[in-house]
């Protein structure tokens, strides 16, 4: 792997030298456009193969009826599709993951925002605090499913114990299908928030403090200057949290295989636990393929939502 | 006025105090429960502290398991994603940065398309095609997916992009090889955003469950996190040994959290990076 890098950076070296002026232009620029896809060439190889063609392969596979014990597959065209969405299961996991993000847009991102705008303030002991907030996002989704389900635990969880001390019965969390969607919701909270809290703090910190300062010398107070000049010119980090959270929330796997199961009785399936289990566990191929597609396109469309409103940051900031 | 503004940080403090046990509460019952009696654990009288400590919980589940096995798997196999992005992704990233071409725009925006796909999408492909050529179950199958990754190279961007283009037009005038420019001048002024990329990275592999999950099935290549799923399964039968279960849980977050610690700033400025310059 290493002498090949060694070599095409050898091969581009000259190739993408600025020539001097006395070439003719168009050879120069012929000689960088091939260094530049040299260098592009080991990433694009591999995100080909590994992005690019299987997207291409799902959706092939998506129009077939497969299983792995039977060689050949049939062509069924948009079967699998009509299958879906009279598929209970499937528009129940898919009502899920709409839930989650849901839950998540409209829980995680107004804590990460608050902590941020506490954080923002400059007290003591901030660096600790952020710290605390921040680390969860990077612990293992497997270790903090498990925790949780030790914490929500029918008899013995700390959580009903607690409620039990208020006089609330104890919530059978994981067991019950009002309430599994609930839990799996929990640790993805805990897990996230603290993510947004930094996104949120980077954003409030681009706003120059004058404009909160002019504000608040012209008579209005915290809460007017929050809401006329922080929240507006927070908009671009409120909608990039936004389309990143439902992203983040569609492709929710961890947490329900760990605690779960995606039960009981399907009602905390997500998404992509459906395409797991279909494809994984039940080898049904071509219902798996299509649900795959399915998640894809609800991705694209928020991807180029993202991309979009990237493009009108960059603008802003400029 | 100064009264009000004592009353606000006290408040804010007040917030902030009840996030911050919230936050650490799971962490706390982690520990508690790795350091627990299994009857402890299940003992209807609830008391949140530990009566009972039981130290020898942790060799007890270290020896139950063939650790030393997964960690080298995890971090053998996160180690060599890292390694195989940081040269795929500087070299596309400065590809995309200081080389003049047309088409830029079009590759640039196929990757930021790619940086979107999750695995779980696209796994069937992806396993079909390995197991055709008979990898599934081999490193190679848990670090030939992820060799080029479209993140990597946009991270490395926004580092590459703010080293002045003045310098790297100085350079050629003066006569350097591209690979010069690159080592010498590009590389060592991307140092920041190198790290953070192979931290984010590192992390984000070593914490990974559904490829590994669906890629290997031989303890032998099992990693860190599919190894605590097994735990799940494997007891169900006879009662979970939830003391063990935390054990393990804490094993597999350590490493995690000691690079967290060591390179904070790194994960903040990639976390909060990527958003504010998208």
């Amino acid at each position: 792997m290493a002498q090949n890098i060694e070599d095409v950076v050898a091969d581009s070296a000259s190739a993408g030298r600025v020539v001097p002026r006395r070439l003719p232009r168009i050879a120069s620029r012929k000689k960088t456009a091939i260094a530049g896809f040299v260098l592009m060439a080991p990433s694009l190889v591999f995100i080909g193969l590994f992005v690019m063609v299987p997207i291409v392969y799902v959706v092939y596979l998506s129009l077939y009826k497969s299983n792995l014990l039977t060689p050949h597959p049939k062509f069924v065209f948009l079967q699998n599709y009509v299958q879906l969405f009279s598929d209970v299961d499937f528009l129940g996991s898919l009502k899920n993951s709409a839930l989650l993000s849901g839950g998540m847009l409209f829980l995680s991102l107004p804590i990460g925002c608050l902590l941020a705008a506490l954080l923002n303030m400059r007290l003591k002991g901030t660096k600790f605090y952020r710290t605390v907030f921040f680390a969860p996002y990077v612990l293992p989704l497997v270790g903090s499913g498990l925790v949780f389900t030790l914490l929500l635990d029918k008899d013995n969880g700390l959580v009903n114990h607690v409620l039990a001390l208020v006089g609330v019965p104890p919530i059978n969390w994981l067991g019950s299908s009002h309430t599994a969607l609930i839990s799996v919701m929990l640790v993805s909270l805990w897990q996230y928030s603290g993510y947004y809290m930094l996104i949120f703090l980077a954003g409030l910190q681009n706003i120059p403090q004058s404009l909160v300062e002019a504000c608040q010398v012209d008579g209005g107070g915290r809460l007017k200057s929050f809401i006329h000049v922080t929240l507006p010119n927070l908009t671009p980090t409120i909608f990039f949290c936004a389309v990143v959270c439902i992203i983040q929330s569609f492709q929710a796997f961890d947490q329900v295989y760990v605690m779960t199961d995606g039960g009981p009785n399907n009602a905390s399936s997500t998404l992509t636990y459906y395409i797991f289990h279909k494809g994984f566990q039940m080898y049904d191929i071509g219902s798996s393929a299509a649900a795959s597609v399915i998640l894809l396109i609800l991705l694209s469309i928020l991807s180029l939502i993202q991309i979009r409103l990237g493009r009108r940051w960059v603008v802003e900031e400029s | 006025m100064k009264k009000l503004a004592k009353l606000e940080r006290t408040s804010a403090h007040v917030v902030l105090i009840i996030a911050a046990i919230l936050a650490l509460i799971p962490v706390y019952w982690m520990i508690r429960s790795a350091l627990a009696t299994n009857t402890d654990i299940f003992d209807p009288h609830f008391h949140p502290w530990l009566v009972d400590f039981d130290w020898r919980n942790f060799a007890q589940a270290w020896s139950s398991q063939p650790f030393p096995i997964f960690f080298l798997n995890s971090i053998a196999s996160s180690f060599l994603i890292v390694l195989c992005q940081l040269v795929t992704s500087t070299l596309a990233a400065y590809s995309l940065v200081f080389v003049e071409y047309r088409g830029k725009s079009v590759v640039f925006f196929c990757i930021l398309l790619a940086m979107m796909v999750p695995m779980q999408a696209t796994f069937i492909p992806i396993y079909s095609m390995l197991s055709s050529v008979h990898l599934i179950n081999t490193y190679g199958a848990l670090v030939l997916p992820f060799v080029g990754s479209a993140f990597g190279i946009f991270l490395l961007r926004q580092g590459f992009a703010s080293i002045p283009k003045e310098m790297i037009r100085a350079a050629r005038i003066d006569g350097a090889s591209e690979y010069r420019i690159l080592w010498s001048i590009v590389l060592p002024n991307a140092k920041p955003a190198l790290i953070t990329l192979a931290l984010l990275n590192f992390v984000y592999h070593y914490n990974d469950l559904f490829w590994p999950l669906v890629a290997t099935n031989t303890t032998n290549m099992r990693v860190v996190p599919v190894a605590l799923t097994y735990f799940l399964n494997q007891d169900a039968g006879e009662g979970l040994q939830w003391n063990h279960m935390m054990d393990a849980a804490i094993f597999a977050v350590l490493p995690v959290i000691i690079l967290f610690l060591f390179g904070q700033r790194y994960f903040v400025r990639g976390v909060a990076g990527t958003s504010i310059k998208g």
